[in-house]
């Protein structure tokens, strides 16, 4: 087996195995304490098992019908007929007796090295001891840790007593605080995501006391550059693009979600909060514009309009994603693989899976080409008539009816979406599977309506030719009519319109609604003439007999037709008549149902809630009983900030993921952010920043480069390559051309031809001008099928699906980009000229004015040396080949300083965060 | 014990193509740099994992056992050619020609623009027995007809997705839905780097648009993005970034990348970070790799008899130019070459998407170049190391289309997963052989029937390693190309 190990894991594991080995020895050396010594399942039983048994004996296959995941499996009795494992009596269990087997083809693991003395120990002591099973460290609810009695000057607050004893016990030194030059930097990258110039950091250069630290920290907090940078961490987990994915990864609007998010970073919403208004924003009471914007979060998943695909097969992917999504970003726990079956690893069972699916099963969207349900963001011209709608309704109809009406302006919902329509004769779905296209005559069905106290069609169609008949027929074709409209004439090209219906006659409970359609001007039965979108039935519009009810009408038709000024997929809850009912899928295969399921959560997380929706679940991940949603997050924002999590998997904190050296310090942590700090990210920053351990410098000892290559133990201070937004938005700020615009639809800065060629799709990239070029990346267009060249070259994820960690990777490919690429380059000329400016045109001194911009630091004399040889070099050039210097203003002096710019930006401490 | 294995290392660090680099660097860090690696790497010896360091992501690795064949050159035709008029040769479709489609044939089936009850359609192709082996191949294809005894036909490949886009990444990546790493990123993890100075996979495209499933069949999906294809291009850069910028010349450019790694150099001396000392190697790499890029891409200086072999066009953006770069880069060490060919998606909608005139096209596009590539490597010996796969994501149905019930003006057919031809030569295949076979209408696979997952475990097999046991953890679990898939094609293995 090959696997990628990242070296910190790697050393990680190493110790752990040491640590293992000593306990070992201590209890093989003290014989007689061997019984009393407890043995623990989780740290001496599991990693046995998840090595040498799981794979045949655990959730995927139970090999002689004995598995090791669960302890009601592990007691049965197998094939064999004896128990595998009988509590208290390991000789009288079958696992104990195989293992410790002399016969080859009875010992277990199966033709496999057998178990070593100390192992075979372990199982027996803990048989004996009862086998009891335990739960995994991470599924345990977080508890108030005692801090570590540590005493030292070193020490600032609490963290640092956690990160000495653990550099202490690895004999190792903390490492002094690093200059404040250095120090300000970090703060900035770390905090806003480049180096930003304020006077609180230059009054903490100048005077580097306690107080202007805190204040230079408080500054950087307050900047709305904050949101945007912890925005593009957020945008990876929730898998944030511009486009829909899949073959025509067609645009998508969703850039109000990520406005959202910026937002309320920088408001610093609770964390709590911020994660129920994006599972579930839409089930609030009253829901607000952000709350239902929120919802977008899940409806980031990819929606694939190829023609000819099934939409509700890639329904059922968005939802696989949604769960997966969910308890990795959220949870840090991999529910993947209980998609198929039940865990090999961890305890969840395959049902569990598919009891949590349900929480999303029963939201409204279907993979229908306009993403539907999405919120109308209405145009400030629309505001009129929007505000007379609200206040009408006010005076005049009963608050349910005015919510009823609200939600359907803003949502168009609760509808049914065109590809519900079946049994079609001589009619089809445009591009098989997007709009309902009629021919003359034509007719289709709409199944399981339910018609109770419905009066009502509302519909989105569009006529493409004059005249035309559509009827409707109460459970059959040659059933009840219950509505004949007669087409209006139309233009050309026909645009969409908002038609409503009279309902007649109509009989309550569930029917099949027949529609009937055809056209006696036209001859051809091969044409389509008239298309339909969605389909809303209610009562009437309340109110008829109001006064105003003719404008509020004409404004409610009006409102519904016209393009908002841009759209937001978001969830709406199916209302009752539109449930759907909940099976476990066998093996993964949405056509396999098998058992029907209800909404719950997986058994070993105890809850006494009754789980119904959404927001049932929101509430419980985001009490203080959940075990693992506070330290997912807390252990994110320690990666952003030291390049490593203190659980170096982000995504996976259960048995299969690497055990954190100090789970002390992650649940102290925790329990912080959900207690004193409540729930507020800025707090928690704070409380890490502040520590002596964040300080610290990150320059390598010997005995660090010895002991600790990988920083395992944070006795020292990151140094990590910077991000690609980070690398980018460094470099616009630097050259001074960083433009602090915030908010809005996405930028498309300089990108190469020919980069973008999706099948099916006239999409192009138009390179933003007027200063867009130069937004922050988080702006950046973000194509699924087509990421922006230079994120992808530093390691920047496809957003498919959610990617947790980045894995940073050093190659000449992301040489090029910041040697080479147009935007680099222009960026170089820009600092060239800006420091020339500054230096009063003289040369050398730009040279130093430059790098300054870049560090923060004054040049050394050696790299002075350096960059004023590169400088003559080149102008010597310059001077002889005239032609080079077209492209600066025939200038071989800026030609040249902009190669020592380009060079700057190229220097590893420019691109490091120090 | 660690002496043994210091030892040991230092060996294999001799035929290293990235040391032997850095030991001749222009700035003469490669020795400094040398030690630091080697250091670095004993530790991870000790393991039996390939550890993988992400600062040094593309060392070149073994396989897991002795391959038959060391680069793999797979040519797809995105849109997916038609079985039925290049190799199934189905005579009785020719007398059903214009019929209802049987009942049976379409019971509980779903098409992706069929409806209704479609007409037989028999191939305006004419079929004959081609070489010793006696292949069946249509005049579509007169130049392969000559070499079909270099080559093995797997006529019974069926798949599970009738769409392309999902079609095409369940054939590069082992899932219909978009997030898992490509088989040439699986490769390049596996394997690293043979030359430094060379992206390791590259992808060419021809046609005017990418495949309908993106970048994403290229990518590397849960692997990190280190080991995804390096699109190169036949127009612009050849890859991205690569050229100097305008202004900036070989010598300019030169001068720069030394002054950035010299005081990369000071900035060593302070921090002691190893990591600076990689950038510093990866800078003179990138230095490097643009000077030979740009010369391998270049196939205007091969001579005019190789130029006609192929039928190429230097500067045009074309598959029989990207078929003579492939070789190209196979000779100077490419591992794993994907070229994209578009345009055989043939529903009869227009004259180009038909049967009777636009695939026809296709043929006369591609014939020639694909046939001298199997002729070229021979001549060079390097087809016996290389594995040459053509297919596309799925077949095509024995009935004609009528999309929306409607007949159609042109002749065409719809997509069909349960039954296709693809083929292999070189790189340890059989040389003449046919595997497999469909019904007499050609709608159903009868004998040995293949599917994606077999297609990968045996590219993965001739690369030498087994696609059950090279893994990736990710979520949780270790992944691989084939998933809980895949069986050898053993009986087209040489």
């Amino acid at each position: 087996m090959i696997s990628v190990k990242t070296n910190s894991l790697f050393t990680l594991s190493i110790v752990f195995t040491l640590i293992v080995f000593v306990t070992v020895s201590i209890y093989s050396c003290n014989s007689l304490s061997l019984f009393s010594s407890k043995i623990s399942y989780s740290e001496q039983v599991k990693p046995i098992i998840n090595k040498n048994c799981i794979a045949c004996h655990g959730g995927v296959k139970k090999q002689g019908g004995f598995s090791l995941l669960f302890r009601e499996e592990a007691l049965v009795k197998g094939k064999s007929g004896k128990a595998g494992i009988v509590p208290g009596n390991a000789d009288a269990s079958v696992m104990y007796q195989r293992i410790t087997s002399t016969d080859a083809e009875e010992r277990m693991p199966h033709h496999k090295s057998p178990l070593s003395k100390s192992e075979i120990n372990i199982i027996k002591n803990w048989i004996n001891q009862g086998a009891e099973f335990e739960l995994h460290w991470s599924y345990k609810p977080v508890e108030k840790p005692n801090i570590p009695k540590v005493e030292d000057t070193w020490i600032v607050n609490d963290i640092d007593k956690y990160i000495l004893n653990k550099i202490q016990l690895a004999k190792l030194q903390p490492s002094p605080q690093t200059d404040p030059i250095t120090l300000a930097r970090r703060l900035a990258l770390d905090l806003v995501g480049f180096n930003i110039s304020n006077s609180e950091k230059k009054l903490f250069i100048k005077s580097p006391s306690d107080e202007n630290y805190q204040k230079y920290i408080e500054s950087l907090l307050n900047s709305p550059h904050f949101g945007e940078k912890w925005t593009s961490m957020w945008l990876d987990l929730a898998r944030y693009a511009d486009t829909k994915g899949y073959e025509r990864d067609g645009n998508r609007k969703v850039w109000k979600y990520r406005d959202y998010l910026i937002k309320s970073f920088n408001e610093d919403k609770p964390y709590n909060l911020f994660i129920k208004e994006q599972l579930a924003g839409d089930l609030f009471k009253n829901p607000t514009e952000d709350h239902y914007v929120a919802t977008a979060f899940h409806r980031n998943t990819m929606n694939n309009d190829e023609g000819g695909t099934s939409n509700e097969e890639f329904r059922s992917a968005a939802m696989v994603d949604r769960v997966n999504t969910t308890w990795e970003t959220l949870m840090g726990s991999t529910f993947a693989c209980v998609q198929c079956h039940s865990h090999p690893y961890d305890p969840f069972k395959h049902a569990d899976y598919y009891k949590f699916m349900s929480f999303f099963n029963n939201t409204r969207d279907e993979d229908v080409v306009d993403d539907y349900p999405v919120y109308r963001h209405y145009a400030k011209e629309d505001n009129e008539k929007l505000n007379f709608t609200k206040n009408w309704l006010t005076q005049n109809v009963s608050e349910e009816e005015k919510e009823r009406i609200i939600k359907f302006i803003y949502t168009t919902q609760p509808s049914y979406n065109s590809v519900s329509f079946d049994k079609t004769i001589n009619a089809d779905f445009s591009d098989t599977n997007k709009w309902f296209a009629f021919r003359s005559p034509s007719s289709t069905r709409l199944h399981n309506v339910d018609l109770t106290e419905k009066t009502t069609l509302i519909t989105r169609i569009s006529n493409r030719s004059p005249g035309g008949v559509l009827s409707l027929f109460q459970d059959s074709l040659k059933g009840k009519l219950i509505a004949t409209i007669k087409l209006k004439a139309t233009e050309k090209p026909a645009p969409w319109e908002i038609v409503e219906i009279k309902l007649q006659n109509v009989s309550s409970g569930i029917h099949d609604i027949y529609f009937k359609y055809s056209n006696h001007k036209t001859t051809d039965n091969t044409l389509t003439t008239l298309v339909i979108d969605w389909l809303y039935f209610s009562k009437d519009l309340p109110g008829i007999n109001k006064p105003g009810f003719s404008t509020f009408k004409g404004n409610l038709i009006s409102l519904l037709s016209t393009k908002p000024e841009t759209t937001t997929p978001i969830f709406i809850e199916n209302p009752n008549d539109f449930k759907r009912k909940n099976f476990v899928y066998e093996r993964g295969n949405f056509l396999q149902k098998s058992q029907e399921v209800k909404e719950g959560i997986p058994a070993i997380f105890k809850s006494n809630t009754e789980f119904k929706n959404r927001l049932d679940l929101a509430n419980w991940m985001t009490s203080n009983n959940n075990p693992l949603v506070a330290r997912t997050l807390v252990n994110r924002l320690w990666e952003q900030l030291f390049g490593t999590g203190l659980v170096e998997t982000l995504e996976d904190f259960g048995s299969q993921g690497s055990k954190p050296l100090n789970q002390e310090l992650l649940d102290y942590l925790a329990y912080s952010f959900m207690t004193t700090n409540k729930w507020s990210i800025k707090n928690t920053l704070k409380q890490i920043l502040t520590s002596a351990t964040y300080r610290q410098s990150s320059i390598f000892t010997e005995e660090a480069l010895a002991k600790d290559k990988f920083n395992v133990y944070l006795a020292r201070g990151p140094r990590v390559r910077l991000s690609a937004e980070q690398i980018r938005d460094q470099a616009l700020y630097i050259a001074g051309k960083l433009n602090t615009k915030m908010y809005g639809p996405p930028v498309m800065p300089f990108q190469p031809e020919g980069i973008w060629s999706s099948p099916y799709n006239g999409e192009k990239w138009l390179a933003s001008t007027d200063g867009d070029q130069y937004r922050r990346s988080v702006y950046t267009f973000w194509k699924r099928t087509s990421p922006y060249p230079s994120m992808i070259s530093f390691d920047g994820v496809g957003r498919e699906v959610c990617v947790s960690r980045r894995i940073r990777t050093n190659t000449p490919l992301q040489a090029f980009v910041t040697l080479n690429d147009t935007v680099y380059v222009d960026l170089a000329n820009k600092l060239a000229k800006r420091s020339l400016t500054l230096a009063k045109d003289k040369h050398f001194f730009a040279i130093k004015i430059a790098y300054k911009l870049a560090t923060d630091k004054s040049i050394s004399q050696q790299k002075f040396k350096v960059l004023q040889k590169l400088f003559v070099d080149a102008r010597k050039r310059y001077t002889i080949k005239k032609d080079l210097t077209i492209g600066f203003e025939n200038s071989p002096d800026l030609a040249s300083l902009t190669l020592v710019c380009n060079s700057i930006l190229n220097l590893d401490e420019v691109i490091t965060k120090n | 014990m660690e002496k043994i294995i210091k030892e040991a290392y230092l060996k294999s660090l001799a035929q290293d193509t990235r040391r032997t680099f850095l030991k001749e660097s222009f700035l003469g860090l490669g020795g400094l740099a040398l030690s630091s690696l080697m250091l670095e790497s004993c530790s991870q010896v000790k393991k039996n994992d390939i550890a993988i360091d992400p600062s040094k992501p593309l060392l070149t690795r073994p396989p897991q056992f002795a391959p038959k064949a060391k680069s793999v050159i797979y040519l797809h035709m995105a849109g997916a050619p038609s079985q039925l008029e290049l190799f199934d040769y189905k005579p009785i479709l020719q007398k059903y020609d214009g019929q209802d489609c049987p009942q049976e044939l379409l019971e509980g089936k779903k098409f992706a623009f069929i409806r209704g009850v479609p007409k037989m359609l028999g191939s305006p192709a004419q079929f004959k027995q081609h070489g010793q082996s006696g292949a069946w191949v249509s005049n579509y294809l007169p130049h392969l007809s000559t070499i079909t005894d270099e080559i093995s036909f797997v006529k019974s490949v069926t798949t599970e997705q009738f769409n392309h886009a999902p079609a095409q990444l369940l054939m590069h990546t082992g899932s219909a839905r978009l997030g898992r790493p490509s088989m040439g990123s699986w490769v390049t993890y596996g394997l690293g780097t043979e030359n430094a100075n060379l992206p390791v996979y590259v992808v060419l495209t021809s046609g005017g648009n990418n495949p309908d499933a993106g970048k994403s069949i290229w990518g590397s999906g849960f692997l990190p993005s280190v080991y995804q294809g390096v699109q190169c291009r036949s127009k612009g850069d050849p890859v991205l970034f690569i050229k100097d910028p305008t202004g900036i010349d070989r010598d300019l450019r030169k001068a720069s990348v030394e002054a950035i790694n010299a005081i990369n150099h000071e900035d060593l001396k302070t921090y002691k970070d190893p990591e600076i000392l990689s950038r510093i190697s990866q800078y003179e790499m990138a230095f490097k790799m643009q000077v030979t890029v740009p010369e391998v891409m270049d196939i205007s200086n091969e001579p005019e008899y190789i130029q006609n072999m192929y039928g190429t066009k230097p500067g045009k953006e074309s598959f029989a130019n990207n078929v003579l770069l492939a070789r190209k880069l196979v000779e100077a060490g490419v591992r794993f070459i994907q070229v994209f060919d578009w345009g055989w998606d043939t529903h009869g909608t227009s004259a180009d998407g038909s049967i009777d005139v636009g695939l026809e096209n296709k043929c006369r596009e591609t014939d020639k170049a694909t046939t001298a590539l199997i002729l070229d490597l021979k001549q060079r010996g390097l087809l016996e190391d290389t594995l040459v796969v053509w297919g596309g994501e799925f077949g095509r149905t024995p009935m004609a289309e009528n999309r929306s019930g409607l007949t159609q003006n042109w002749k065409g057919r719809d997509h069909h997963a349960e039954a296709f031809t693809m083929w292999m030569a070189g790189g340890g295949v059989k040389q003449g052989y046919t595997h497999g076979a469909t019904d007499d209408m050609g709608y159903s696979v009868i004998d040995g029937k293949v599917d994606p997952f077999d297609i990968q475990a045996t590219i993965l097999n001739q690369l030498g390693f087994n696609h059950e046991e090279f893994t990736y953890e990710f979520q949780g679990r270790p992944f691989r190309l084939t998933d809980v898939a895949g069986k050898i094609i053993q009986p087209i293995l040489a």
